[in-house]
């Protein structure tokens, strides 16, 4: 039986120099006051304050990932923070405007509700079907986005998948820091034993909602399974219907974003419901970035497959050198292994060359795109909380 | 008209057909195979409630109590036998590793009726909107007999855009696909079940 070769590496368990990580962290600081320096906040004083501090706490957080070089821990103060502050923000807004979290559904109809992301694949075949969007959001001309404005969100949607493909779901989306949150409040997960092909699921919700969609032309998955409307929006209910939409809500909220999570220690909802994040995979293939394990250097211990949030590592995937198309990125299996296996990596280049420059170049991206989409609804949430004290 | 109103049709039984074409072999010929069987199952439910309609005179007036009931009775129907079938391609499954083959329903070896066949049969009945357009033609004609024919022409143009779905054979069955597909049948089938069960209990979706 042939031995494998060990390639040297240099460990990075040294934390980098002080000058050096600022100097790394400079362009992202750059970044950061440019989106968060806006006039338009200066009228707005809790809205300032919460600017100035989410700027600091994006930086700070960029600043120890390149000090320390751990990306999971520093991501995921991000991603809880955005989670819990998305609905504090949201929630007020709509109490706001409308005086109630529930939709009336001669509003939904009307596309008088905020844009949200997560039906959009299900949607895209009916749109192809009739050119209508049966979508229950403010993307109607005059009830919100306009067509111009519609296809910039797409053509930037497309230009950050392109380059961190899945790493949308751990860097940028709103709903999976609560379930992160509450997957880091136990130190060992109480179930350990969960049955593989519960993966499948997100695909699976995909191709129901998707031919259902089309079938019915309505918005199955807003109607009736989105776990989030429990802490956003919900159908305002007016009968029996109404009703058990909005219990099927807060099960599925909380099974898969509060109790399973805490059980499990993983993302259940990503990693078992998600239609999005099914669709968000098939573009991890195009991405620049993704993790590959080094052969040379794997035990293997399988550290990283526990610590995997999405169940993203199996043997089969270890031995392979490489993760599973649901892979988000997240970093928690390049941190936890021993032995530095487990590396960032661009596509095109041996599985071994210079991993720490491809997490800088992936975290330039990823945390650009943080600060662009995380970051707004961080200071948003702070600023409604501020304004009752200042 | 069945051609113009096939898409509709292709979309509407889009929930049966494309779960439950994934969870059969790979390939063209057991898919074509599948898909013959779902419609010609879909043709008979077809003539069927024509012929019955036309008899008890309600082929266009048909009352939107019945019309609620019928379609309600139907999709927990439906959503049974999606279940069924997503429980019996598993087991097929496991013992050929490579997708099921034509599931049968009802009892346990080949001599059930076959799954596409119940499934395209209820499809047939469930009173999809181009199907009620068509009734609505076919009350002009004179007799039963034309009537029935022009289901048949009808049925002929809306099947023509079914033929993609055999594209699906192309589709490589593998234990992801075939659990994917199982997924969602279990979830449109609750669908369904909503779907019909209010329904039959007369409620009305949303207050109106």
């Amino acid at each position: 039986m042939a031995t494998k070769a060990r390639i040297p590496l240099p460990r990075q368990t040294a934390p980098r120099s002080i000058g050096r990580s600022v100097l790394l962290t400079l362009p992202i600081a750059l970044w950061s006051l440019l989106m968060f320096a806006n006039p338009q906040r200066q009228s707005n004083r809790s809205l300032q304050i919460a600017s100035v501090i989410t700027s600091v706490f994006m930086i700070a957080l960029f600043f120890m990932m390149m000090r320390t070089g751990s990306t999971y821990r520093w991501r995921r103060w991000f991603f809880v923070a955005l989670g819990i502050l998305f609905p504090v923000g949201f929630i007020h807004n709509v109490m706001a405007m409308r005086g109630t979290m529930g939709i009336p559904i001669e509003e939904m109809i009307a596309g008088r509700t905020p844009f949200c992301y997560l039906p959009i694949p299900l949607l895209i075949l009916p749109a192809a079907f009739t050119k209508t969007l049966v979508f229950p959001g403010s993307i109607l001309p005059g009830g919100g986005m306009s067509r111009q404005g519609m296809a910039a969100m797409a053509g930037l949607w497309l230009a950050i998948t392109l380059v961190v493909g899945k790493g949308w779901c751990s860097y940028a989306c709103f709903f999976g820091g609560i379930e992160e949150g509450m997957a880091s409040v136990l130190t060992r997960a109480k179930l350990r034993k969960i049955d593989l092909r519960w993966r499948y699921g997100p695909w699976a919700v995909l191709l129901a909602m998707v031919v259902l969609s089309l079938a019915l032309f309505e918005p199955a998955y807003c109607l009736w399974l989105c776990p989030f409307k429990a802490v956003s929006e919900y159908v305002a209910a007016r009968n029996t219907v109404g009703m058990v939409q909005n219990g099927i809500f807060v099960v599925l909220f909380g099974g898969l974003v509060i109790a399973l999570p805490l059980l499990t220690k993983k993302r259940t909802q990503c990693a078992f419901f998600c239609p999005f994040g099914a669709f968000q995979s098939i573009f991890n293939k195009t991405s620049v970035f993704d993790v590959k394990i080094d052969q040379t250097r794997c035990s293997p211990c399988v550290l990283c497959q526990t610590a995997c949030p999405t169940m993203s590592l199996t043997e089969e995937s270890i031995a392979r050198g490489e993760t599973l198309m649901s892979c988000m990125k997240c970093g928690a299996c390049v941190d936890v292994c021993p032995k530095n296996a487990v590396v960032w990596h661009i596509k095109g280049t041996e599985a071994a060359w210079k991993p720490e420059r491809a997490r800088l170049m992936f975290l330039y991206a990823a945390w650009g795109m943080a600060v662009m989409f995380g970051g707004s609804i961080i200071a948003e949430g702070l600023a409604t909380i501020l304004h009752v004290f200042v | 008209m069945g051609l113009t109103s096939g898409p509709a049709c292709m979309a509407s039984c889009g929930p049966v057909v494309v779960p439950s074409l994934l969870a059969e072999r790979a390939g063209l010929r057991p898919n074509t195979r599948y898909l013959s069987t779902f419609l010609g199952a879909r043709f008979l439910g077809y003539l069927l409630f024509a012929a019955v309609a036309w008899e008890l005179g309600a082929l266009v007036s048909l009352p939107p109590a019945p019309r609620m009931l019928l379609i309600g009775v139907i999709h927990v129907l439906l959503a049974g036998v999606l279940l069924w079938y997503a429980y019996s391609a598993g087991r097929t499954c496991a013992q050929s590793c490579s997708g099921s083959e034509l599931v049968s329903i009802g009892v346990t070896n080949k001599r059930g009726v076959a799954g596409a066949a119940t499934l395209g049969f209820l499809t047939g009945l469930s009173l999809c909107p181009p199907f009620v357009a068509a009734s609505v033609r076919a009350a002009e004609l004179g007799s039963v007999g034309a009537a029935l024919l022009f289901f048949a022409v009808f049925f002929v143009g809306t099947s023509v855009w079914f033929v993609p779905f055999v594209g699906l054979g192309c589709v490589v069955r593998n234990e992801a696909v075939t659990t994917v597909a199982r997924m969602a049948m279990v979830l449109i089938a609750l669908y369904y079940a909503s779907l019909g069960l209010t329904m039959l209990l007369g409620r009305r979706v949303y207050g109106y």
